[in-house]
């Protein structure tokens, strides 16, 4: 519904998108793509077919509806015409009725917003003038499913092959393969490489891109000083073999994904509690090197790998389900909303949208509603594909979140469990008998306080019960309502009464708390196959509203492979078919979608820069043989990423300096062609934990539940437990360190986000985050200046230069440029800080003249350390 | 998809401006498509509060709300009702639903305040607001306000709002986020809360529920530091000048090793604007620039309204300086009378009439009360018995959001006027009754907007501040 041809949905169902109208603005930013070439012959696929697709199909042709009888959809109708008369006059083509109702702006009608351009009326122009030309459409063509050559032989959907290397120039700039494709491009525009970067940049690039953390003082040391020729893949081996680097490559895997610890959806923004071990899953699948095909099938179809029923669980079996904790990613308002339906429906089309964008590069949500109006995707196809995923998103019988969690208690502890719930119910049934005793005893209190006449009449109106009081002894029990002492208005008669009442509840509670944790996991299990739902594809997306009936099958433009419920499973075995389809050799996208995510995260673009569109309205590739080199070369490494990541930062293209060129500059100023590193922002996470863990205070403690995110007396979000009374924060609970964990760890609820991280551009899952944005606003700079955190850490980081180098101001100045920049200061940056430190102590001791040395040296050694962390050099990476 | 996808990566700089990182719309834009085909669009949607231009000529550019939280008592301040003088301590007639059961009873309570008729207009009022009585011809006192949930957090969400649910955008956040604001250096939304505790519902009463950050409300702490953020921890004010002077110099001379990053420039400027907005807010709230007279005018040499004089004066320059929407809070409960009213019902007037007068009346003096809506007013009224009956000191009243008072000014609002009537008891709003969604269509009509299209699309939904019910405005309020 992302779309802006959906407004008869919108009408349909008060869901609208106004948003709509801008997204199809962003929609509409690549339509040129479509776009013939200049000089050759227009033909009805090759130019004009896709300017009637998008302005005119869905009036005059599209599911049914044929407006004047005229189907534009195949060239043989168009020839056709409508029910008055050709559109065509092939004698005087000047007079032809379609170039008169588009040149007059007649068509499409006025009131739709969304006009051909110029550009595209000339299209139609050109090819009625030159006779209406078109290739032979076969006989028993079905229109809605037409997929024009054009439209087939669009590089993404073309096999996978593994081209030739070029040759180049200078075979010595070329350390592997991919320098050899980057370095043909650079030379055909009579540029090169730059020149290798110093060794201070190389460790520090390494160590934010692969760990998202500077590099320690010693590990600079160490690998500035290594004299050994394997000195640098010596480097990328360790870096890559550290539990730090899934931490921060999970996180790109996680924004992909949508991951979140909360449902989102509705203001209720209810929490997730078991979400956080599809996050662990992510960063031990990264950590553990696990194949990327295998990470696939078990996050699309985990459930249909392990044999029913669930019952004790092997690791490798957990880890299959906790996996498809992917397929529950996106936002769900299924048990809050108010309209059920259309809160599950959507959470279906979201959930749908995250596989499509994340493994598929293609945007599929516009077919929803109608056929895509750009890519070769019709709607029956976007419901074959929802087909697939149907028995396990069985929208007329589906499990909200609570009822989707798979518990990992065992027998034993389930029979423990019971026996420790008797007791605490004993407790209860006690404390409901002393609180009827009390509600009798403050009713009795309260029935003195009455006029001694009344009180007979009030007592039996209380004793009678609510259906067979009289019209008067309601109008009494009304007039006296004192009398009306109820279970949850105790505590407003008798304070000590109802401390008792709670003290009881509270053993209760205790006892309970003696079971056996009940650990669970967040799955999507498909049911057994007895249930498995006929899917249909919904007129103009509205569930309401279903049409001819679908079976499960692949994008036809992908081969469109079917797949059949497999009767060997319990359940259907759909998803697993489609994820080892889409994993397998055959499919022309997965590898190079995946390729490409990895590539923007080393090179911080993608060599296709839409990573999330392949299409039509994506970028085309700025390197294509380039990217198939290396989708086919993952692919047949067993799909492993780790491989990937050395053959890319082993490059002579990643190793170069982020220093311009002139001739760059000149040739190629958006850098495009790789002739320099670019220069980067690190991510509100890095910027979070590289802080932390230069003032010394990271916590490397690794997975688990997250750490809980709170507001503040201001309302900004802040680490910390949550303490309201009457929607006022009260005493702070103390988190005992665990503030200080890595940002990967701390809770993502997406009506709280954290302040520290949203101010330097997180990601909002809605529902999940294809591509970053970075911002450099008025509002960093004053957290950075002014904030709470990196004032805190920048005194902590004071304190530890102070300690960990010499007394002298020279190496504790040279240790805080060490830990901040990962080199050691200039002479003249040097002299500059130490006459900064000195004039700070100057000026502090003329306010505080009783001060001491070491509260001088550590107020403005914290101010330098500020200074240094809220510096450029800190946040860009060359 | 999401607009991630159609996006370059691009970077800028702007007051507030935030690039658009999940899915939102503005109705301007949504307007200009309408009106103009669509262009290739290859930048980022950003969310900021730069000056936007209403659809219709707006009558109100700026507001200041009074808010009493708690629910003062109509009956003792703004409504008066003889009747209940006359049937004082006798049992109430009709039905009545109370807050607190315990404490409940059905015995009538006259007010023990005197009303007289003021201004031209000969507007009731209570001898508790002798200030106010000096403003009544230029304000309209609303006498039939109607949530009809009887719950402090529920009722507080309706009015300011919008919705009785929890994790809506406050008025504030719905207008800046509509119109932005007219000053670059300073937040567009302030909230200004007491020294005291925070009301009922914490910092959820400047939320911006689920529009982009940069519509929530920025907090005035009534001590130093005032804006968290814009200004240093006390212990580096001193210092903050030689800090952004050495940083500058750290940034310069990374900014000459990479000389093709206009990022990298961006961000040096964007330090400098940081530090603009900072002397932009201390300027703003640095009373020393005002006049003993002006002082005095808010009440600020008497204890009892220093404070809260205090606090109405910042919001006056704060409009001045072109703030779209200022909020001035009381403490958490100060209003919540159920006991000991005859002495809290005039202390807590003591506080806030002098300071809501004057504000009028500064306004007006300086031309700008034209163009700012003033509120006063909390979010329920109190019931027409007795609550806690055991003594004429103790004795108090109970919640009632049926019926109830709040006044408005300037910004196209009638002034010397009366809206609605109250039961013979002042316990329902019995005539011409404003319901909260009809006081917010009300006040969006005088700055130039409709509720139902200024929306932000969330989950395939759009959603504008009033959800359930459509608000109607009120012309019998307007001048």
């Amino acid at each position: 519904m992302n779309c802006m041809f959906c407004s008869s949905r919108i009408r349909l169902q008060g869901s609208v998108a106004g948003l709509t109208g801008l997204l199809c603005l962003l929609l509409w930013s690549s339509a040129s793509a479509v776009e013939p070439d200049k000089g050759a012959t227009i033909t009805y696929e090759g130019g004009v077919r896709p300017v009637l697709k998008t302005h005119c199909f869905r009036c005059h042709g599209e599911a049914g509806t044929v407006e004047g009888g005229l189907d534009l959809r195949l060239r043989r109708l168009i020839m056709k015409g409508g029910e008055s008369g050709p559109i065509i006059d092939i004698e005087n083509p000047s007079d032809s009725v379609l170039l008169e109702r588009v040149t007059t702006g007649e068509m499409p009608p006025e009131e739709v917003k969304h006009r051909p351009t110029p550009d595209e009326i000339d299209i139609l122009r050109q090819w009625v003038m030159n006779e209406a030309p078109g290739v032979t459409e076969p006989d028993g063509l079905d229109p809605s499913e037409y997929i024009t050559t054009a439209e087939k032989s669009f590089w993404s959907y073309q096999p996978l092959l593994q081209p030739e290397i070029p040759i180049t120039n200078h075979p010595a700039l070329v350390r592997a393969p991919i320098d050899a494709f980057l370095l043909h491009s650079l030379e055909g525009r009579g540029l090169s490489f730059g020149e290798e970067a110093g060794r201070h940049t190389l460790i520090r690039r390494l160590s934010f891109d692969l760990w998202g953390l500077p590099p320690t003082p010693q590990q600079v040391e160490r690998f500035v000083g290594d004299s050994s020729p394997l000195a640098y893949e010596r480097l990328v081996d360790q870096l890559l073999s550290s539990p730090r680097y899934g931490e921060r490559w999970g996180r790109h895997w996680l924004d992909v994904a949508g991951y979140a610890d909360s449902e989102g959806y509705t203001d209720e923004d209810t929490q997730r509690p078991d979400a956080w071990r599809y996050r662990d899953y992510v960063i031990q699948a990264f950590n553990g090197g696990k194949p990327i095909n295998q990470f696939f099938v078990e996050q699309l179809a985990g459930d249909e790998l392990v044999s029913r029923p669930y019952g004790d669980l092997s690791p490798q079996e957990l880890d299959a389900l906790i996996a498809t904790g992917f397929l529950r990613m996106a936002p769900d308002g299924t048990a809050t909303a108010a309209n059920k339906s259309v809160a599950i429906n959507d959470s279906i089309a979201k959930s749908l949208e995250i596989i499509s964008s994340s493994m598929l590069g293609m945007t599929v949500a516009c077919a929803e509603c109608h056929d895509h109006r750009y890519d070769p995707i019709s709607q029956k196809d976007y419901y074959r594909f929802r087909a697939i995923f149907e028995p396990a998103y069985h929208w007329k019988s589906w499990q909200t979140p609570n009822k989707r969690r798979q518990s990992l208690y065992t027998d034993d502890d389930r029979t423990q469990a019971a026996e420790i719930e008797e007791q605490a119910k004993e407790i209860e049934v006690g404390r409901t008998e002393k609180q009827q005793e009390f509600i009798q005893a403050t009713f009795e209190k309260q029935l003195a306080k009455l006029p001694e006449e009344m009180r007979e009449v009030v007592r039996l109106a209380h004793d009678t019960p609510d259906k067979e009081r009289t019209a008067e002894q309601k109008e009494l029990l009304k007039k006296n309502p004192s009398v009306n002492v109820t279970a949850s208005s105790l505590y407003l008669y008798d304070r000590k009464a109802a401390d008792e009442l709670k003290a009881l509840a509270d053993k209760a509670n205790e006892v309970r708390k003696t079971k056996p944790p009940e650990r669970f996991v967040r799955v999507l299990a498909e049911s057994v196959a007895d249930n498995v739902p006929v899917s249909h594809l919904f007129i103009r997306g509205d569930h309401e509203q279903p049409g001819e009936q679908v079976s499960a099958a692949g994008f036809r433009i992908l081969g469109g492979t079917l797949f059949p419920d497999d009767l060997e499973l319990p359940s259907t075995g759909r998803r697993l078919q489609f994820a080892r389809w889409l994993t397998s050799d055959r499919h022309p996208l997965s590898a190079r979608v995946f390729v490409n995510r990895v590539w923007l995260h080393h090179f911080g673009r993608g060599l296709v820069n839409t990573p999330g569109d392949f299409g039509q309205l994506g970028e085309p590739a700025s390197h294509p043989e380039l990217l198939d080199y290396l989708a086919s070369e993952f692919r047949s490494s067993g799909w492993n990423l780790k491989r990937l990541h050395r053959v890319l930062v082993l490059s002579t293209a990643y190793r170069q300096s982020s220093r311009p060129s002139e001739d760059g500059l000149r040739a190629d100023p958006e850098n495009h062609l790789l002739w320099r590193m670019p220069v980067r922002r690190v991510e509100a996470e890095v910027l979070r934990d590289s802080i932390l863990q230069i003032s010394g205070e990271l916590l490397l403690d690794a997975f688990g539940p997250s750490v809980p995110v709170m507001a503040d007396r201001d309302g900004k979000f802040v680490v910390g437990i949550e303490n309201l009374n009457a929607g006022r924060p009260g005493a702070v609970i103390p988190l005992k360190g665990q503030d200080f964990r890595r940002s990967v760890y701390v809770q993502v609820r997406r009506s709280r986000r954290l302040t520290v991280l949203d101010t330097f551009d997180a990601p909002r899952m809605t529902p999940s985050c294809i591509q970053r944005s970075y911002s450099a606003s008025a509002t960093q700079s004053l957290m950075l200046m002014n904030g709470e955190f990196p004032i805190a850490r920048a005194e902590q980081l004071a304190t530890r230069v102070m300690t960990e180098a010499s007394n002298e101001l020279p190496p504790q100045i040279d240790f805080a440029w060490q830990l901040c920049y990962s080199r050691q200061p200039d002479p003249d940056e040097l002299s500059s800080a130490i006459n900064y430190v000195q004039q700070t102590e100057k000026s502090y001791r003329e306010r505080h003249a009783k001060s001491d040395d070491r509260t001088r040296r550590q107020f403005a050694m914290a101010s330098l350390c500020h200074a240094l962390l809220s510096s450029n050099e800190f946040l860009y990476i060359e | 998809m999401t607009p991630h996808q159609a996006m370059t990566r691009r970077h800028f700089v702007a007051s507030q401006s935030m690039g658009l990182l999940g899915l939102a719309t503005a109705w301007l834009l949504d307007r200009e498509a309408r009106a103009n085909p669509p262009k290739p669009q290859l930048t980022p949607l950003t969310h900021d509060t730069r000056p936007k231009l209403p659809p219709h000529r707006p009558r109100a550019t700026a507001m200041i709300s009074l808010w009493m939280q708690g629910g003062p008592s109509q009956i003792d301040l703004f409504d008066p009702k003889p009747e209940l003088n006359r049937l004082d301590g006798q049992t109430f007639p009709d039905e009545i639903k109370y807050d607190n059961a315990a404490q409940s009873s059905a015995k009538i309570f006259g007010s023990p305040w005197k009303f007289t008729k003021y201004g031209d207009c000969g507007m009731d009022l209570s001898e508790l607001l002798p200030h106010l009585a000096e403003a009544v011809d230029d304000i309209c006192l609303i006498r039939s306000m109607h949530t009809g949930v009887n719950n402090h957090g529920q009722s507080i969400r309706a009015l300011n709002s919008g919705d009785v649910l929890a994790g809506q955008p406050a008025i504030g956040s719905w207008l800046t986020y509509a119109l932005g604001s007219e000053a670059e250096d300073l937040p567009a939304y302030m909230s200004l809360i007491d020294p005291g505790q925070l009301p009922v519902l914490g910092v959820e009463n400047w939320s911006n529920g689920w529009l982009p950050a940069i519509y929530q409300g920025t907090v005035i702490r009534p001590a130093e530091p005032r804006i968290f953020n814009l200004d240093s921890p006390a212990k580096y004010r001193g210092q903050q000048k030689n800090y952004l002077e050495f940083l500058k110099r750290l940034n310069e001379r990374h900014a000459s090793r990479n000389p093709a990053e206009s990022e990298l420039q961006a961000r040096i400027k964007s330090f400098a604007l940081a530090e603009q907005m900072q002397y932009a807010a201390k300027e703003a709230m640095d009373l020393s620039q005002e006049s003993a007279e002006t002082k005095r005018l808010y009440g600020m040499e008497r204890k009892e309204s220093a404070d809260y004089g205090a606090r109405c004066l910042i919001a006056r320059r704060l409009v001045e300086r072109g703030v779209r929407f200022v909020q001035v809070f009381t403490q958490n409960q100060f209003w919540d009378h159920h006991n000991g009213i005859r002495k809290s019902l005039p202390n807590a007037c003591l506080k806030v009439d002098q300071p809501s007068a004057a504000l009028v009346q500064d306004l007006k003096r300086r031309g700008l009360l034209d163009s700012t809506i003033v509120h006063w007013g909390g979010e329920m009224g109190r019931l027409p018995v007795i609550q806690n009956d055991t003594g004429p000191t103790k004795i108090g009243r109970d919640h009632n959001t049926y019926g109830f008072s709040s006044w408005v000014a300037g910004g196209g609002f009638r002034h010397g006027h009366i809206h609605g009537t109250t039961d013979e008891f002042g316990h329902r709003a019995v005539e011409d009754t404003v319901h909260h969604y009809d006081y917010h269509a009300t006040l969006f009509h005088l700055f130039g907007l409709d509720t139902t299209q200024i929306q932000f699309s969330r989950n395939n939904q759009d959603r504008s501040m009033i959800n359930v019910e459509k608000g109607r405005v009120v012309h019998e309020l307007l001048a």
